[in-house]
Order: structure tokens, then C-alpha cells, then sequence
């Protein structure tokens, strides 16, 4: 999708102008932001040139306004890749070298966890712009160092979240906020994979390096990699933020296949302030329900994955004789009951679900590398363009940081089977994106 | 076979019942756009149901007044 579609779509979703004010860390997609950076370029470098890396270079080869002028990754193979993209850019092994590079004005991180800390401090205080692919950080005290060296440095920083420049989910929430679903009562999220996870390793020693997602001591593995993304669905819903979490977490098929150590089947569940509970769970060994992303309101429920709206009481149709025939006809042909089950289900059968935007672009989760129209090239866009403009867009850093840090917590809760509160000392000023 | 004559009472009277049908169909339309909070325009635009219903309601009184006059010849007997 480019800017001109992303706008379109905005418009089809009724909020072309309203939107940006209403979202403001959008305005970086408005016409007027796209002429206040026409005919300038952002002198990017990229650390980390694997497989999430290779996916930001497919989207900044088709923006006129990148110039990648610096590339690094310690795995030779990956770098080769990436050079055939850039041939003209400088290549490195280290990445403190690349952040010496002076015509190098904006990074672009996308290494395994554990570095994403380290590398987004050097690179703040080497002056550079930067985008770090999610999570944040590998610790709750990381995650608070990154942000308060952005704060300190004034600098540009973006996370990862992409879900904040999706259409859908733009349209979705501001449904919700205006309270076409009624009161949010609950956020469901889930994430269903079945595959190992795992990249091809070449050869035996370079296992942890490829799949550093399998290994405690690089990646938080669920939580981290898929829940990071799920969990701002709930704050931007509500409004809030989790008052304390609970989880449990389990290696229950994949550690009979290979070495890994981190949990293959995870449950948390997130309570806010109201008493609204936000559950994700993940299992990678059954993919029968895919991905989902589901707000319940009072009066119904929106799938954000398929930005579908679910009404508990779905208009009825055809006119008032048609229904009273209908009412009288299932009357007439329903069978007896002498008593009713309690435990059946109270469902909407008869809703179908209607979409609320024209041509919704679906993304099922099952990629490993990510997918397309999910958000992930505006975000890219808005960080492009506050690379050249040097100007931090609102709330979007405050969203990361929150969502990074739910998602250790709730790693933590599983890892010491306790129900925990985010510690006061981790605490940011936020502003709710509503 | 035997010519039929059907009478100028018979026809008017016909026609009262069947008038009576189609006041009870409209009734039934009200109540039902009362019932489903439809619009109330479907007084009108329902209006070829609400004729069907007539007929139908008219031919079940048929019905009930031909196995009356049966029932009453049998007796009669």
C-alpha cells in the first residue's frame, strides 16, 4: 500500500481529515507532511539484515525519499543479501563502526532482542534517528533506559508497532471509542501458528545466532516476538492500562524436537483499572484458529484481524409482516422442549458479521517475517519522514513502551507463577490514544 | 351439469367478508410494524402482502363456512 492508497483508504473509512487530529501520530501520512519533506532524503543505515531487516528493505526500495547508504550484520550471508539492494551502500560487521558513519542520519534495527537495547542507546547517543523493530527491550529496566535516553537526547525513536498505522485498526478503534460496540467488556487475542518456528541453519554452530527466538537468553519468545503486538489492542481499546497480570506458560510439543527453551503454548491474562480482563493466548504446534484480535462490547464485538463487526443483536431483516411470518413459521416448526439446557451457549447465530471498512486487507498471522498491508510500510513512512524532519511524533513511543513492558511482565508472572503489577518505577507518563 | 347463478346478495355479501379479511390483514400489518419497530411506510408498501393475507384469512373462513353448511345439511338429514 503507498500514501496515496493508505489516504484513500482513510477516506473510505470517513476520516480523511478528521482522522489526523483525531490520530495524530498519522499526520506524518497527510499530503501536507508529504510536501514538507518533497525532494529531501533520509540517509539510512540498517543493522540487522536478516529476515525482518530484508522486509524493511523491500518497502524503502520503493520510497523515493531513502537513500540506504550503510548496511551491518555479523552473518555474512545476510549481508551479501541485503547489498544486492544497495550495492552503492557501506557494508559492516560491528555496528558501532556504522553508527560512525556521518552522512548516516536514521538506523534501522532489526537484530535479535537482547540487542535491541544496547544498539537503540549507542545509536541516541551517536545522534541518530531510530526505528527498533519490537520489543523494546529484553528487560523492564531496559525498556525504561531507551526511553528515558530518547527523552534525554530529544531524538527520534519508533518501535516496531505497526497495528497503529493499519487502517482497520485505525477505523475499528475509532469505533469503539465513539461507542458503536457499547462498553467494552473484555479483549480476547490469540495467536495460532503450527510450524517449528525455526530458520535453516547451515551449519550446528550458528543455531543460537539463526534462531536466537528458540533461546531464553536472547528473545522472550511468545511474549516478546507475537504478544508485544496484541497487547496495545487492549490500552487503545479501554483507554488504560493493566493494573496486574497473570499467565502461565508451558514447552508442551516443540522441546521434544529440538533444543529450545522458550514456552511453545502461553496463556496471560491482563485486568485494567475497571475490571476488564485482556487474555492472549499462543500455541505454534495447532493452527486451527489462526489469529485474532477481538474488542467485546455490549452490543457487540470487532475482529480487528478481519475488521469484521459482530452485532449481539443484529438488525433484523425484511420488513415487519416478513418477520412476524418468520417468528410464526419457526414457531410452528421448531421442536418441542420440555426444559432448557442452562449451560447452552448464548450466541448470535444468526449475525454475519459485516465489515467495517470497504476492501479490508487481512493479514492470518501465519508469517514469520511479516506481511504485507499490515501497517508496517507507514510505519516505516512515518518514520522516514521523521527522519527528515526530526520530529517525534506523539504517542506512539509511550504505546511501544507499554506493550513491551506488559508483555515481560506477564513473561515474569509465568516464569514465578505470580499475579504482578507493573512497579511504580517503571512508570511513564501516558496519555491515552483516545 | 346445472348452470350456477351467483346473485347480487351473494356477491355483496362476499364482498363484505372479504372487506373484513382485508381490514383484519391491515390490522395484522400495524401490529406487526408496532411489534418489529419497522418503518411505517410498509402500511403501504407491504400493502400486496397484506391482500394475500386477506385472501388467505378469507379462504380459511371459506373453508370453516363450507364445513358449517356441510355440517348443518347432515343434520338436517
Amino acid at each position: 500500500m503507498n500514501r496515496k492508497e493508505f489516504l484513500s483508504d482513510c477516506g473510505k473509512i470517513g476520516f480523511a481529515g478528521v482522522t489526523l487530529s483525531l490520530f495524530p501520530w498519522l499526520q506524518s501520512c497527510s499530503e501536507k507532511a508529504k510536501q514538507e519533506v518533497q525532494g529531501e532524503k533520509a540517509r539510512i543505515g540498517i543493522i540487522g539484515t536478516g529476515s525482518r531487516g530484508c522486509f524493511h528493505i523491500k518497502h524503502l526500495v520503493q520510497m523515493p525519499n531513502v537513500e540506504v547508504v550503510a548496511l551491518c550484520d555479523n552473518y555474512r550471508p545476510h549481508l551479501e543479501d541485503a547489498a544486492q539492494y544497495y550495492p552503492q551502500a557501506k557494508l559492516y560487521d560491528d555496528y558501532r563502526c556504522l553508527l560512525e558513519q556521518r552522512d548516516v542520519e536514521g538506523v534501522i534495527i532489526a537484530t535479535p532482542l537482547y540487542l535491541h537495547a544496547s544498539m537503540t542507546l549507542d545509536a541516541l547517543s551517536a545522534g541518530k534517528r531510530v526505528f527498533c523493530e519490537k520489543s523494546m527491550g529484553y528487560t523492564l529496566d531496559e525498556c525504561l533506559d531507551v526511553y528515558n535516553k530518547r527523552k534525554e537526547t530529544n531524538g527520534v525513536l519508533f518501535i516496531g508497532q505497526q497495528r497503529l498505522f493499519d487502517p482497520k485498526y485505525i477505523k475499528a478503534m475509532s469505533m469503539i471509542h465513539e461507542g458503536k460496540i457499547g462498553e467494552v467488556v473484555g479483549v480476547r487475542n490469540y495467536w495460532y501458528r503450527n510450524n517449528n518456528w525455526r530458520r535453516d541453519v547451515p551449519s550446528p554452530e550458528l543455531e543460537r545466532h539463526i534462531n536466537w527466538r528458540l533461546y531464553s537468553e536472547y528473545s522472550r519468545g511468545l511474549m516478546t516476538e507475537l504478544a508485544c503486538h496484541q497487547l496495545q489492542n487492549g490500552s487503545w481499546a479501554l483507554g488504560m492500562l493493566p493494573e496486574k497480570v497473570m499467565g502461565s506458560g508451558s514447552l508442551v510439543h516443540w522441546n521434544k524436537v529440538d533444543e529450545r527453551d522458550v514456552y511453545d503454548c502461553v496463556t496471560a491474562i491482563f485486568t485494567y483499572p475497571n475490571g476488564v480482563n485482556m487474555t492472549f493466548e499462543s500455541i505454534i504446534s495447532n493452527k486451527h484458529f489462526g489469529m485474532g484480535e477481538q474488542i467485546l462490547g455490549t452490543n457487540g464485538t470487532i475482529d480487528l484481524v478481519t475488521g469484521m463487526y459482530y452485532s449481539d443483536e443484529p438488525a433484523p431483516k425484511g420488513s415487519g409482516m416478513h418477520q412476524l411470518v418468520a417468528q410464526i413459521e419457526s414457531g410452528v416448526m421448531s421442536n418441542s422442549v420440555f426444559a432448557g439446557t442452562s449451560w447452552a451457549a448464548e450466541s448470535s447465530p444468526l449475525a454475519p458479521g459485516m465489515p467495517i471498512m470497504p476492501n479490508v486487507k487481512v493479514v492470518t498471522g501465519e508469517s514469520t517475517v511479516g506481511a504485507e498491508a499490515d501497517g508496517s510500510k507507514e510505519l516505516l513512512e512515518a518514520f522516514i519522514h521523521a527522519t527528515i524532519t526530526g520530529r517525534q511524533p506523539e504517542k506512539v513511543l509511550e504505546e511501544s513502551y507499554y506493550a513491551t513492558q506488559f508483555a515481560l511482565l506477564a513473561d515474569k508472572a509465568m516464569h514465578q507463577n505470580q499475579i504482578l503489577t507493573l512497579d511504580e518505577k517503571y512508570k511513564i507518563p501516558y496519555q491515552p490514544l483516545k | 351439469m346445472k348452470d350456477s347463478i351467483i346473485t347480487a346478495e351473494v356477491k355483496r355479501r362476499e364482498l363484505i367478508i372479504w372487506l373484513i379479511c382485508f381490514a383484519i390483514a391491515n390490522v395484522v400489518n400495524w401490529c406487526a410494524i408496532i411489534k418489529f419497530s419497522t418503518p411505517w411506510y410498509e402500511i403501504f408498501t407491504q400493502m400486496g402482502y397484506v391482500i394475500v393475507t386477506s385472501l388467505v384469512i378469507y379462504g380459511l373462513l371459506l373453508a370453516l363456512r363450507v364445513a358449517w353448511w356441510i355440517l348443518s345439511k347432515l343434520m338436517q338429514k
